[in-house]
């Protein structure tokens, strides 16, 4: 385990699979990314340069309040709205929600390289019966993993 | 914790901040061998059934049963795949040899007997509270802490 990045004992990685446990509906999908940490966490923390580059539904994010490792943020979304989301970012971890969404990124090094996972969730309630639920998942993790892509390429070739 | 149940992610960060201290403590204690994937296996256990929990205020007593019951677990599987790898190991364990401390004196106890040990003398439990964590009756607890100190005190005089 790598101490630098753990929080309360426990690694980063280890901590979004918690957090997903208790998020009924969440999708979590994580990956080996063929950059070192240090290349990869700095981006997906500077949330207001990359996060509109990896999401394709966020058009801009503005860092609107730092406290530490509690942040408020504005989101605005390519279709015009503007969402307020409140979060915690420190390395290896960053939880971003607002009233819709939970939004989350663990990553720690892997040799040479970095193993990041990625959560999103919908706060829709009560989850969804069979078989939408499946469906919903199915097109879940396809996003997440299409974000993931990006996230790699930004890291491994044009990151600027 | 409400907001937590209600799936607040960040209240559940908080909340796991808070809870994963005593669930790695109380899993190093009882399962030392295993304790990452006791921990680990412990926090899923606890946070899927954190939104089902009925009584918000018995949190610690819950966690506690969760953490002690899964530790166990974990820890008898460990003990069965050593003893399959390398039969002479158990009986190794067993023997007063090497001895240099509490912590072996205590990992040489019977697993049922060590957790009633460990959760009086070191979690500082009461009979009651050892038996509504284990799921078992206080006079069970009673009669396995006498075998146990009995036991821990001939392994340690030794």
């Amino acid at each position: 385990m790598n101490h630098q990045l753990e929080q309360a004992g426990i690694d980063p990685v280890d901590r979004l699979a918690v957090l997903a446990a208790a998020l009924p509906g969440a999708a979590v999908r994580q990956r080996r990314i063929a950059a070192p940490y240090d290349a990869v966490w700095p981006m997906i923390a500077d949330l207001e340069h990359f996060a509109p580059r990896y999401e394709p539904g966020v058009a801009r994010m503005h860092v609107t309040e730092r406290h530490g490792e509690r942040l408020h943020l504005l989101v605005g979304y390519t279709d015009g709205r503007e969402e307020p989301m409140e979060a915690r970012l420190r390395a290896g971890w960053c939880l971003m929600q607002s009233a819709t969404v939970v939004v989350a990124f663990a990553a720690r090094p892997l040799g040479g390289q970095t193993l990041l996972a990625h959560l999103e969730h919908l706060r829709t309630g009560v989850p969804a019966p069979e078989p939408t639920r499946s469906r919903h998942r199915r097109a879940a993790h396809a996003k997440i993993d299409q974000e993931l892509d990006t996230i790699e390429r930004l890291a491994t070739h044009d990151r600027g | 914790m409400r907001a937590a149940q209600h799936g607040d992610a960040l209240a559940l960060d908080q909340l796991l901040d808070e809870l994963a201290p005593y669930v790695r403590r109380l899993c190093a204690r009882i399962a030392p061998a295993v304790a990452d994937d006791a921990t680990q296996e412990a926090l899923l256990a606890v946070f899927q059934g954190l939104p089902s929990l009925q009584a918000p205020e018995a949190l610690v007593t819950w966690v506690r049963a969760v953490t002690v019951r899964t530790a166990m677990r974990l820890a008898r599987r460990a003990d069965r795949e050593v003893a399959a790898a390398d039969p002479a190991a158990e009986s190794h364990a067993s023997s007063l040899e090497g001895l240099v401390d509490i912590g072996d004196a205590l990992a040489r106890l019977p697993l049922p007997q060590r957790v009633v040990l460990i959760l009086r003398a070191r979690e500082g439990l009461s009979e009651q509270e050892i038996a509504a964590t284990l799921g078992i009756s206080a006079g069970t607890v009673k009669s396995r802490l006498y075998r146990a100190r009995a036991a821990f005190r001939e392994v340690w005089d030794s």
